[in-house]
């Protein structure tokens, strides 16, 4: 089930790039590879605390559910066996169907009322139980991340910290984190299904969760709520890192990207704000302060682009740059008519937000 | 009296339908409809069905380049939409429309012309939707339309109006179908047949019935706020101004889960039809199976949040939706041992329809064990949105509603056609699609609980779903194999299947008692009944068509008109004889008014006042009595000694049809404003401050006083109501214009009231919230001036009389309504920001 991308020269090249990064993460060379897919999103195979204690619920479903329908299938199976030969009408008299009734009352009780009324019990009681658990963690929360859905992206703040970023939250293992979720325009829903059940993020509203994962690594979050065009196409990745990992990035990320130093950077970044880029995108300590798309800050040390489908590598970037809407049919970002020296440059000066 | 060939020949007359085109026009005989309806369904499921096998091929792999998102989105959304609003509950209607007069003993139902009306409202409906989607306008956010999404400020085309106006027609006719199939159930039962010996079919049928007047009023309150936000600009489902998008969801649920149930519930009748004909023996526990139907149909209404846990709204709250949620089981589960239980005492043929109930069993089960999964709180949180929840409700549909369905065209297929099917090609039919079925849809339960979401148009390679997805494709290209290997057999048998004889299943209920195709007129004479299977305990006298002596003159109906024999709500004791309404081309002029008001709003607004003079114009010709309806000795024709006939019904004392679907129509405008009120009370209880800034709180004297001539207008209705009972038409007449007269002048003061306000309605949802409550009572109040003239003029002309006085009193009762429900209104209209 797990089918990992195998890696390719170049992703291990753009790979190298994001070395701090990587070294904060307690990862094998196998997940440095293949960083966007590392694990499946499989809810049966949890690495959070949510969605441990759901897990656990679910087998009672599975042991109960079972033996419910292997005993019912079975009665049937019984049943139609025995009349296999049962003639339609021959030896069966009105002293019959009453005494049918009679014993087949019987049935409706105990299959119908008592097994159930019992089964049901049980099952709600251990789902009040897990509700119970999911309310609030163990441990005060360690960190607050502000999370608001676009069409189709995500932008993420940490309002303690004063970071922005987008498509990508970095939280620290072994911590409970505190999320305060918004949509800006739909419905959407925060999913992460390794790390914790979902909720919905609502246009005018907060809703707030809590989401702990219990080992480093990196686990893709989904929109779970039908939100349009491009659905289909955001998600987001959550990169779990060491404690003390967590805390270098933090500071990392406080710091403005470095002034570009070669010559191809500084035209990069004249191309930027020469084609409007500003006017959607923000880059720290530039005059582009546009709100309506993700802030591009750190955009070099993201590990995915268009909201968590491509790998951020200079091909895909390229690619999203001049012509979003091939990656991403109904993408809000328009087009970019680029020659392919401004292309190169804008790579470049891109290339340096970190 | 003997059942001669001269009677039959009158009768044949009587009911005759010509076989032109302009007759299938004019047909509003139940036998011409529901078959009509089930036809248009199955064409319906079979675009739907096309839909599904889009979709699968385009998430057979990965990335695929088939459909494009918008067009997949469109194309989801149709199938949804299709199956839920224009397949499965006109199907279910359908059949009841064309069974259950026939299983109750009645000739047609109660009101033949609104039958008529409601399958041309579907069936324009039902067409404009597709059309749509060749413009490349489709509705394109789900079935659901989850504002904000579902609304014309996120959508570049008019998809989310053709949501709203087509879906809004189809739920009209669902109601009419409903409000039709209620009372014919509650009036028209042969006499003898008491509630508790009425067949299980038309217990879910009736069920069905009253469910969909609880609910389909909620939603189309809920379209309609959502056309107001489109077109005019309010803010009801608008953050921004004050709305909320979960009003929307709660709307929408509280309609949405019933709406599951009403789908679920004839196809258990269906099953308790089937299994009791194929083994021979009365449905085990019927009292609990009925009292099963009620409990489902009454616990619906209390689970709709289970939709809405992931909202993340009052988690401890929920749990009660959570608990209900899992009671559903037990009617169910009472249900289900009920049709084991008699498939273990009976004698089991195993025929095809008892093949897909035993197909029923399996996937039903399946499906409720799953919805004990998603019933339990933290489990949804983690399935909910994905394809878990998609394989958790086919499981349910396919298994509650399609298995049955298949076996209950099966089975009444020679009653429809006259033709036997082929049982092998029937049997393969069962084969194909059971496996086909499973293969689709038991993969989703795993795709799901690996977090693929629903509603995508594709997914990345090498997250774990490639191959279940291929094999979910395969599994419904056999699922379409079988579906069109049971239709294969359909045609086949239609156009040379071996003629069926009347009751060629041995079976109990009284369809089965009349040829196979029933004549036009049905039953030639009331059946009587003391059983609940009567074919299988026959009285001597029991039979419609058995030369048999009944000389009782109180059972006897006209053969020269038609006319059906109306009886007592629970006991069915014979009442009156009901004359029915003949062919008419009325109703599908009608059904042409309201496609036109509602499709010509997608086109421009401002038509949608031509369309309402339209309808106007199109009651006023419904309603113009019959010219031989002025002879006062053709209101009382009849046999010697019979009963006397429905339009003399209230002056023996007893309630008539049309009194019957006139309370219905007024209880179902009353949950219309139930609603409204609640949704304000809802967004009210959003706001500290209310009304929201600049709307200003409403002065009250005015107002108050200018209430007073509507309130006043229950006075001359009460005089007209009694003036009629004793025959006075000249003091019946006034009273209704009077009536009119003080309606008209509250309508005046209210316009000049909002005329002088000045207030935007479009300023945040308090305005929003009082022009829509008041606007929509003024459309009452205007619909109540037209009728109240129209009868007064009619009733002082003479036309209305004592032994003719349903249109004086139902108008009455109609005016009382419009009067009384602006109390409320006025409440929390003019009293709603001193609240709390």
């Amino acid at each position: 089930m797990a089918a990992h991308r195998t890696s390719s020269e170049r992703q291990q090249a753009w790979g190298a790039r994001h070395a701090p990064l990587m070294s904060a993460l307690v990862i094998t060379s196998c997940q440095f590879d293949a960083p966007a897919h590392r694990e499946v999103p499989d809810a049966l195979q949890p690495r959070g605390t949510g969605a441990g204690i759901v897990l656990a619920e679910m087998w009672w479903h599975l042991v109960f559910g079972t033996a419910v329908f292997v005993g019912v299938m079975g009665l049937l199976l019984a049943i139609v066996w025995r009349q296999r030969n049962a003639s339609p009408v021959e030896g069966l008299d009105e002293a019959d169907i009453t005494r049918g009734e009679a014993r087949g009352v019987r049935w409706i009780w105990w299959g119908g009322i008592v097994m159930p009324v019992l089964v049901l019990t049980v099952i709600f009681g251990r789902s009040m139980v897990s509700l119970a658990a999911l309310q609030s963690p163990e441990e005060p929360e360690t960190v607050t991340i502000e999370v608001t859905g676009h069409r189709w992206w995500w932008e993420v703040r940490y309002p303690v910290e004063d970071i922005v970023t987008a498509n990508e939250l970095h939280i620290p293992a072994g911590e409970p984190v505190h999320l305060e979720l918004h949509a800006q325009d739909v419905i959407h829903t925060f999913w992460v299904p390794q790390l914790h059940p979902k909720i919905d993020m609502l246009p005018g509203e907060t809703n707030e969760l809590w989401i702990q994962a219990d080992q480093p690594g990196i686990y893709r979050g989904i929109c779970a709520e039908f939100c349009g065009l491009q659905h289909a196409r955001m998600q987001f990745q959550v990169v779990a890192m060491e404690p003390a990992g967590y805390r270098e990035w933090v500071e990392d990320r406080q710091q403005p990207p470095p002034e570009p130093t070669t010559e191809l950077a500084l035209q990069g970044r004249e191309v930027f704000m020469d084609h409007n880029c500003a006017q959607c995108h923000a880059i720290a300590g530039t005059s582009a302060v546009g709100q309506i798309g993700p802030d591009l800050s750190d955009l070099a040390t993201r590990l995915t682009l268009a909201g968590g489908v491509y790998r951020n590598n200079p091909g895909n970037l390229g690619g999203w740059l001049v012509d979003p809407q091939a990656m991403k049919p109904g993408a809000l970002m328009p087009a970019t008519p680029l020659d392919g020296e401004e292309l190169q440059a804008l790579l470049a000066y891109l290339g340096t937000l970190e | 009296m003997s059942v001669d060939t001269a009677w039959r020949a009158s009768l044949e007359e009587a009911w005759h339908r010509p076989r032109t085109f302009y007759g299938y026009l004019t047909a509003v005989q139940h036998r011409s409809l529901g078959a009509r309806f089930v036809a248009t369904g199955l064409v319906f499921f079979l675009l739907a069905g096309i839909a599904a096998i889009l979709m699968r091929i385009q998430l057979a792999v990965p990335e695929a380049q088939f459909l494009d998102a918008e067009l997949y989105n469109q194309i989801f959304t149709m199938h949804g939409t299709t199956m839920m609003f224009l397949f499965a509950v006109p199907i279910a209607q359908g059949i009841g429309i064309y069974i259950v007069p026939m299983m109750i003993g009645a000739r047609d139902m109660a009101f033949p012309r609104l039958n008529a009306f409601g399958y041309w409202v579907y069936f324009l409906g039902g067409t404009a939707l597709w059309v749509s989607l060749f413009f490349g306008q489709a509705p394109n956010s789900g079935w659901f339309n989850y504002p904000t999404l579902g609304t014309a400020r996120y959508q570049a085309g008019m998809n989310i109006d053709v949501y709203a106006l087509t879906i809004s027609m189809v739920e009209i006719a669902a109601i009419v179908a409903a409000i039709e199939l209620v009372v014919t159930v509650l009036k028209l039962r042969a006499p003898g047949m008491s509630l508790n010996r009425m067949p299980l079919f038309v217990w879910a049928q009736l069920v069905m019935g009253v469910m969909i007047l609880a609910a389909m009023p909620t939603v189309l309150v809920a379209t309609l706020l959502l056309e107001l936000d489109n077109m005019i600009g309010t803010h009801f489902y608008s953050p921004g101004g004050g709305g909320d998008p979960l009003l929307w969801q709660h709307l929408f649920w509280f309609f949405g889960h019933p709406e599951v149930y009403i789908i679920l519930l004839p196809g258990l009748g269906i099953v308790a039809a089937v299994v009791a004909t194929f083994t021979r023996h009365d449905i085990v526990g019927y009292p609990y199976v009925a009292a099963a139907f009620v409990a489902i149909g009454m616990l619906s209404f209390a689970v709709w949040v289970h939709h809405m846990f992931a909202t993340g709204r009052a988690t401890t709250g929920m749990g009660l939706f959570s608990v209900a949620t899992f009671a559903v089981v037990i009617p169910s589960g009472v249900q289900m041992f009920a049709t084991l239980a008699t498939m273990a005492y009976g004698r089991l043929r195993m025929s095809v329809p008892m093949l897909y109930v035993l197909g029923f069993v399996f996937v039903f089960i399946l499906g409720g064990l799953t919805g004990v999964n998603v019933a339990s709180i933290p489990f949804d949180l983690q399935v909910h949105d994905t394809y878990f929840v998609v394989a958790h409700f086919h499981y349910v549909l396919l298994g509650g509603m399609l298995f049955p369905l298949f076996a209950g065209l099966y089975y009444w297929f020679p009653k429809f056609t006259g033709r036997m099917l082929d049982d092998r090609l029937g049997k393969l039919s069962f084969w194909v699609i059971f496996v086909g079925m499973n293969v689709t849809f038991f993969p989703m339960h795993l795709l799901g609980l690996w977090a693929m979401p629903r509603r995508v148009y594709t997914y990345l390679p090498g997250l774990g779903w490639d191959r279940l997805n291929l094999l979910a494709t395969i599994g419904a290209g056999i699922f379409a194999l079988g579906v069109a290997t049971y239709l294969f057999n359909a045609v086949r048998s239609v156009l040379n299947g071996p003629p069926a004889p009347a009751d060629p299943w041995g079976a109990g209920t009284l369809e089965w008692s009349i040829a196979s195709p029933p004549p036009v007129y049905g039953f030639a004479r009331t059946p009587v009944v003391d059983d609940r299977n009567p074919l299988w305990r026959p009285r001597t006298d029991v039979l419609a068509d058995a030369a048999h002596d009944l000389d009782d003159p109180r059972l006897e109906t006209s053969f020269d008109r038609r006319e059906t024999m109306a009886t007592s709500l629970i006991d069915a004791v014979p009442q009156f004889r009901a004359v029915q309404q003949t062919s008419t081309i009325v109703p599908f002029l009608a059904a042409l008014a309201v496609a036109f008001t509602f499709l010509s709003a997608l086109i421009e607004p401002l038509l949608i006042l031509v369309g309402l003079v339209l309808v106007a114009f199109a009651l006023f010709v419904w309603f113009k009595p019959d010219p031989q309806e002025w002879d006062r000795d053709w209101l009382r024709a009849g046999p010697e000694g019979s009963l006397p006939t429905s339009f003399e019904a209230a002056r023996h004392g007893y309630r008539s049809t049309t009194w019957a679907g006139g309370l219905v129509t007024v209880l179902v405008s009353a949950s219309v404003f139930v609603t409204l009120i609640v949704s304000y009370l809802y967004l009210r209880v959003g706001h500290d401050v209310w009304p929201i800034d600049p709307v200003e709180p409403r002065a009250l004297a005015g107002p108050l006083l200018a209430s007073l001539p509507l309130i006043a207008s229950v006075v001359p209705l009460g005089l007209a109501r009694r003036a009629i009972a004793r025959d006075d038409h000249r003091t019946a007449g006034l009273g209704l214009l009077a009536a009119g007269a003080l309606a008209l002048l509250f309508g005046v003061l209210k316009v000049v009231e909002y005329v002088q306000l000045d207030q935007d309605p479009r300023a945040n949802v308090s305005a929003s919230l009082d022009w829509t409550l008041t606007g929509f009572h003024l459309l009452y109040v205007l619909a109540f001036v037209v009728a109240a003239v129209v009868v007064g003029i009619y009733t002082l002309r003479g036309l209305f009389h004592g032994d003719r006085p349903d249109g004086v009193t139902v108008t009455a009762m109609f005016g009382g309504f419009v009067a009384l429900v602006w109390i409320p209104l006025f409440a929390v209209v003019y009293l709603g920001h001193a609240l709390m």
